[in-house]
């Protein structure tokens, strides 16, 4: 059945479940613009199927995802009235967005990025005049990271982490950053401060591979940050897990984890 | 323990369950109050205008179901992840032309992450899944017991619940393949193995009885 044997409403379901091949869908968006008849069908099929999607059971979104958006909106195109609506104070936003009429002005995105650009909101005074200066100091920063990276790279063959993994509680919180290097380093950063009773330590752990089974990464003698070599494992990989035990002094006696997960998460590959 | 987590792969998410509780919006899903939608609308608008931190509180409010909504359909979680970052771009640049002429705000917001998954989809990068090594994918049985959840999350006394149970099994089944997990009338037929003319009428005449029952 092509579109121009269909009714508006099975044009409709069929954009809204996905059911139209790629040149049919094409149509159909360039004809709900102009097409009050076939708009009005394809929002009562929207609403009509919303309630599957605003059921499914939410799930844990990781931190960084937010930071990739952030990275990659760009500017919009500000116009007066818009602009003024959007300097309407909103909710228990502390960054307030610079009004401009200057089309693509780097200023409100520089505003608002305060809270964007990293999990902690922070205060800002006065953050309209210093935006500039923070953009020049956010390039000048970047700059001196590829700078950093590139000696690094050429002149002290400085290691980049092959993952890192973001190790989180039970109650789903930050505690500790797994980098590792995939030569047989790792860093593990602890975030916050881990009781270890006298005769137990906390042991590193990671899933090479389902075959391989969980694999020591070495013992946090301290329950402080250090770095871990010489375990001799496959290069780490996306979504490879690590996580922290409690052991008794001197590591686990099996060879594998035997006491209580303090923390765990999954890697991710740099980018 | 780490045991535990190693026969967690027919489960992939197990650990985000476990480990980060998601605020609930209620068994229903629904319970989002008019003064909720109208903070989404007006978040929309003040994207327009620029505001960054609009578009941050409808990540915060939104990101883990759309994340989840992804996820039935491209059965990848970075896949689904890529595919929540380039809705949040688009909601970002598509803004300005959001009216509450044109339904709901969060109608408006699904639909374009739907429209993100589905291309995905199409791209084919569903296909290159590698099945048994990796943690996070949904397994083909996970994902048709996922879709038929659906049906049975949904408010039991809500309109769609009803009229879906109305329909015969088979067509409530094609309708709820295509629409939470993404499947095109061509796998429809293969998975259901029928031909492709007959799952099409099913659908068509299913969605057809549905429209009627939700009037």
């Amino acid at each position: 059945m092509s579109i121009a044997e269909k009714t508006v409403y099975e044009i409709a379901d069929d954009y809204v479940l996905g059911l139209l091949d790629a040149d049919e869908f094409l149509q159909v968006e360039a004809r709900i613009g102009r097409d009050r008849h076939l708009s009005a069908a394809v929002e009562a099929s929207r609403e009509q199927f919303l309630p599957l999607d605003l059921s499914v059971e939410p799930v844990a979104v990781p931190d960084g995802l937010w930071a990739r958006i952030a990275q990659t909106l760009p500017a919009q195109t500000i116009t007066e009235q818009a602009a003024a609506s959007a300097a309407i104070p909103a909710g228990s936003s502390t960054a307030t967005a610079a009004v401009s009429t200057e089309a693509n002005a780097p200023a409100p995105a520089a505003a608002s990025d305060v809270r964007a650009g990293g999990n902690l909101a922070r205060p800002v005074a006065n953050d309209n005049s210093t935006a500039r200066w923070k953009i020049g100091a956010m390039l000048a920063s970047a700059a001196c990271l590829v700078l950093a990276a590139g000696l690094g790279f050429t002149l002290m063959r400085q290691p980049e982490p092959m993952v890192v993994a973001v190790l989180l509680n039970g109650a789903g919180e930050p505690q500790a950053i797994v980098e590792d290097f995939g030569n047989d380093t790792a860093s593990i950063r602890l975030l916050s401060d881990f009781t270890v009773p006298n005769d137990k330590v906390m042991q590193v752990w990671t899933l090479p591979t389902r075959d391989m089974g969980p694999m020591s990464l070495g013992l946090l003698q301290q329950a402080q940050s250090a770095t871990l070599a010489g375990s001799k494992l496959p290069a780490p990989h996306d979504a490879q897990l690590y996580e922290i035990t409690l052991e008794q002094t001197g590591g686990s006696p099996t060879g594998r984890p035997t006491g209580p997960i303090l923390v765990k998460g999954f890697a991710k590959v740099p980018r | 323990m780490l045991a535990d987590l190693i026969t967690l792969d027919g489960q992939p998410f197990a650990v985000a369950k476990t480990f980060l509780k998601q605020p609930s919006r209620g068994d229903a899903g629904l319970t989002a109050s008019p003064d909720q939608l109208d903070t989404i609308a007006d978040d929309l608008r003040r994207c327009a205008g620029g505001d960054k931190n609009a578009l941050r509180r409808i990540f915060d409010s939104e990101a883990p179901q759309l994340v989840a909504v992804a996820l039935r359909i491209v059965r990848r979680r970075e896949l689904a992840e890529d595919v929540v970052q380039e809705a949040f771009v688009q909601i970002w640049t598509k803004a300005h032309q959001y009216s509450p002429e044109r339904g709901s705000a969060r109608g408006w917001i699904f639909a374009i992450a739907r429209n993100r998954a589905l291309n995905m989809l199409r791209d084919g990068k569903r296909e290159d899944l590698v099945p048994e090594e990796r943690l996070e994918i949904l397994r083909d049985s996970d994902q048709m017991a996922q879709i038929m959840a659906s049906w049975h999350r949904l408010d039991r006394n809500g309109r769609l619940h009803d009229c879906l149970a109305a329909l015969e099994e088979v067509r409530r089944k094609s309708i709820l393949m295509a629409y939470v997990g993404g499947y095109s009338h061509g796998e429809i037929a293969g998975k259901l193995d029928i031909p492709l003319g007959t799952a099409k009428s099913w659908i068509r005449r299913g969605l057809t009885t549905l429209r009627e029952c939700m009037a």
